[in-house]
């Protein structure tokens, strides 16, 4: 009607939310997977010289499908991303802000300080993701709920040592996919996959994703994964329009209480409620709101969902950050949980 | 025991016809005092035929009843009522703009009424039979069960010795259920006979004494309900492959794979009817909606068609082909292809007193796809008779008033008038309320044909089996919204319905 544009202004914005349907129809897939690991804060999974190596605090591992873990090595800080080349080179991202490429230090410059994901490119450039300014990457809450949009993609060239920023202004880039174009990336604050080419040139992939993406990896079959680590939900959607309210939260609260996304949740009685009748009868309702839940994404070349692998409101294997494929099985590191979770690729319909 | 075996009401012979159709077709039948009676059979056996003869709503084309051994005729329900007769049909009959109360009281009112009083013993009563109803409340502020309480409450209030209840558990849950059963266990015991019309053969097995099953206007199967068992209930039934066919669980290998998402519903909210709903829809797949009455699926696709106004503010947004659409009247959703089917087609869904003909044509001006501006009268006939061969749409010819069409081919007319739209989306509500077994056959033939097309298609039923015979996918509807999806490979009668009710 031509009286739409007016009467959204008394209407305000609608700000939903899409369903969970189609590509991410709920299932208990994630739930259903044998544990491989139960490691504390394990983050990131990467296939490095034919093992799965996984993150776990300020470790690294490397893991046999049967779940025996053999200790690499010990950082003074924790990791926050991996990359591993198909020639062989492990780069790792501490919280410290320092990267790691092959045991040897790279300096960065001061604007990296936050760094969420590493990609190795085809012709073996290192990608780098700077999810925000001026905070360490376990504060990303602090960055959804101010709203930044300071993050940055930054490339550092094959034989170079300097990183070039490629692209700013970015809602918390979290995940990276490498080809020789360009990179993926995945926006978690605009729950969406934007592709930056080598001359930084921004465009969207996949919009409106259902919840805040993490990371990306190659899949066998051309496609790729995408981990989701948190769900939205309307409570937060309404928080996160209510910039004085957000304001107080984040003054007098303290940020594992927020009513902000979370890896895991129902684990203490002083968490807010998630827009309430989370249990009827005594059960926990599947498809209640969650402030965390864990979803694993299928995507196929062209970066568009197919399927989809869930722990839903009433699972435990919350906070996916990473998934690595290999030799037919995924490796998926539930951050929330504190657990390496496993599945065999065929199993994702 | 030889009270307990006398016989109230005896029907012999008795056969009804429309139009020269049987609806009951020599039917024998008797009501023991104190009995319990279930009568079953498909939709369309004439179970509800019958007990409309017994309940003085029909009149009987030629054979006989017998009431206390006595021949009689009643000609309108409250004569039967008045003889102790009283039935409580699937469609409430009560008055939406009364109270409770003033239902119950409703023909046997005094000359003056203390409205008080009359509030008083109303709770009393309702809380004799255990329903948790308010006596001062609207009866239009009700919702189906509660509304079906007060019908059972208005039988049973005005002390019939005879109750018929049509389909009466459909809309309860189950805990409502058990409090039904426990209700038509009192009455029994008080000595009210009471003919039980039900599709649940389980509930028939517990509570009924005596089965009657008719097929087709026929009876083929009376006797003790211990001489009945799941098995031979359905054999009798059905007589025939036809029902086997038509409500049989979807093959794996036959479910459509969902083509692009066409339209994308999202925390949709009409006041508390319709809360928070978010699904997507996809092309060239039958997306099944299930859910009880009142849980907001026929409000939610209402609003997705224009019919009715999502909330002024966070009443959520509607996308077609990723963009944001808000309709204020159905015609702006039929010229974008979004066509729905009512469930309620006498008030919505034809011109009654019109002809097929007109009926159909009219679908076709309110898309704005008419060739010319002037009505072409031959433009009429043509697209009336290439819609009633292609949807067999049986009459005596395209001139043939809707009124005078049997359920099923009017439930074609409507389809016809939305299909003669050219919709992308076509929703169907209730696609095969009040049809008979060879036209739900036909038409759900018509709506798989569609999907086969590679439209997106909604069916939205109350009925499972119908909607795990035809969905690719399941969404369970519960107060307002999605709460699960399903796959028909995946899901049985209990998942669903449990989604449906938890």
């Amino acid at each position: 009607m031509i009286f739409d544009p007016i009467l959204d202004l008394f209407r305000g914005k609608a700000v939903t939310i899409p369903p969970l349907d189609g590509a991410f129809r709920p299932n208990q897939a994630l739930d259903d997977a044998p544990l491989i690991a139960t490691l504390h804060d394990v983050d990131n999974a990467v296939v490095h010289d034919g093992q799965i190596v996984v993150s776990s605090g300020r470790k690294l591992l490397s893991i046999s499908s049967a779940g025996q873990q053999q200790l690499l090595q010990t950082f003074d800080a924790e990791i926050c991303a991996m990359a591993a080349s198909a020639s062989g080179t492990l780069a790792i991202a501490l919280v410290s802000g320092a990267l790691v490429l092959d045991r040897e230090a790279l300096p960065l410059p001061g604007e990296i300080s936050c760094i969420t994901a590493l990609a190795f490119a085809p012709d073996g450039a290192l990608w780098l993701a700077n999810g925000a300014d001026g905070i360490a990457p376990d504060q990303w809450a602090r960055d959804l709920m101010s709203k930044g949009r300071s993050g940055s993609v930054w490339k550092i060239e094959p034989g170079s040592r300097a990183p070039r920023k490629v692209a700013g202004g970015l809602a918390f880039p979290y995940g990276l996919l490498a080809n020789s174009d360009g990179v993926a990336v995945s926006e978690a604050w605009h729950h969406r996959i934007v592709s930056i080419s080598a001359s930084g040139r921004v465009g969207t992939v996949a919009d409106n994703l259902p919840g805040y993406p993490a990371r990306l990896s190659r899949a066998a079959d051309g496609g790729a994964w995408l981990s989701i680590f948190a769900p939205r939900n309307r409570l937060i959607e309404f928080v996160l329009q209510e910039q004085r309210y957000r304001e107080d939260m984040m003054a007098s609260v303290p940020p594992e209480f927020w009513i902000a996304p979370s890896l895991s949740s129902g684990t203490s009685f002083l968490e807010p409620l998630q827009c309430g009748g989370i249990k009827t009868m005594g059960i926990h309702k599947p498809w209640s709101p969650s402030r965390s839940y864990g979803l694993v994404v299928k995507l196929d070349a062209r970066l568009q969902p197919l399927s989809s692998l869930h722990s839903r409101a009433d699972g435990i294997r919350h906070g996916t950050t990473s998934v690595a494929e290999h030799e037919g099985r995924l490796f998926i590191t539930c951050k929330g949980a504190g657990m390496l979770v496993s599945t065999d690729v065929a199993e994702v319909r | 025991m030889a009270a307990a075996n006398e016989i109230i009401v005896h029907l012999e012979n008795v056969t009804k016809e429309y139009r020269g159709v049987p609806a009951v077709k020599n039917v024998s039948f008797d009501l023991r005092k104190g009995e319990v009676h279930a009568l079953l059979g498909e939709n369309g056996a004439g179970k509800s035929t019958l007990t409309k003869i017994i309940a003085g709503v029909v009149e009987r084309t030629s054979g006989t009843m017998t009431h206390h051994g006595k021949e009689v005729s009643y000609g309108s329900p409250y004569q039967a009522l008045d003889a102790g007769i009283a039935m409580v049909f699937q469609e409430t009959s009560l008055v939406p703009s009364m109270t409770v109360a003033q239902n119950l009281y409703l023909g046997t009112e005094g000359f003056l009424n203390r409205l008080r009083g009359i509030y008083i013993s109303a709770q009393q009563f309702l809380q004799s039979l255990n329903f948790p109803v308010d006596p001062t409340a609207m009866v239009e502020t009700l919702g189906a069960a509660k509304k079906q309480m007060v019908e059972i409450a208005r039988a049973v209030h005005h002390n019939a010795e005879i109750i018929i209840f049509d389909e009466p558990t459909a809309t309860l849950t189950p805990e409502e259920k058990r409090h039904f059963f426990a209700l038509v266990r009192r009455l029994k015991a008080r000595g009210v006979s009471i003919v039980f019309i039900s599709h649940a053969l389980e509930e028939a097995l517990a509570i009924a004494d005596r089965i009657t099953i008719l097929r087709d206007g026929e009876l083929v199967a009376s006797g003790d309900t211990s001489e009945f068992d799941r098995e031979k209930i359905i054999a009798a039934m059905v007589g025939r492959t036809l029902t086997g066919e038509l409500y049989r669980k979807r093959d794996s290998s036959t479910i459509r794979k969902p083509g692009k998402k066409v339209l994308s519903v999202q925390d949709l909210s009409m006041s508390n009817v319709v809360r928070n709903n978010s699904f997507s829809i996809f092309e060239g797949q039958i997306t099944g909606v299930f859910g009880l009455i009142g849980s907001g699926r026929t409000e939610t696709f209402k609003v997705v068609s224009g019919i009715y106004k999502r909330d002024f503010k966070r009443g959520g947004s509607v996308e077609l082909d990723d963009k944001p659409v808000r309709y204020y009247v159905p015609r702006e959703a039929v010229k974008d292809g979004i066509v729905y089917v009512t469930e309620d087609r006498k008030s919505e869904g034809f011109f009654e007193t019109m002809s097929i003909a007109e009926n159909i044509f009219g679908g076709l001006l309110s898309a704005d796809r008419e060739k010319s501006s002037i009505i072409s009268m031959s433009e009429m006939h043509k697209l009336a008779v290439e819609w009633t061969s292609k949807l067999n749409i049986r009459a005596i010819n395209d001139n043939a008033r809707v009124v005078e069409l049997s359920g099923g081919n009017q439930q074609k007319v409507v389809i016809g008038k939305g299909l003669v739209q050219e919709p992308r989306v076509v929703i169907f509500d209730e696609p095969t309320r009040g049809v008979d077994v060879g036209a739900i056959a036909e038409i759900h033939q018509i709506i798989n044909e569609l999907a086969d097309r590679g439209l997106a298609v909604v069916v939205i039923s109350s009925y499972l089996p119908e909607i795990m015979n035809l969905s690719d996918r399941i969404l369970v509807c519960r107060q307002g919204r999605i709460v699960e999806e399903f796959s028909p490979g995946d899901s049985t009668e209990a998942k669903i319905m449990y989604a449906a009710v938890h």
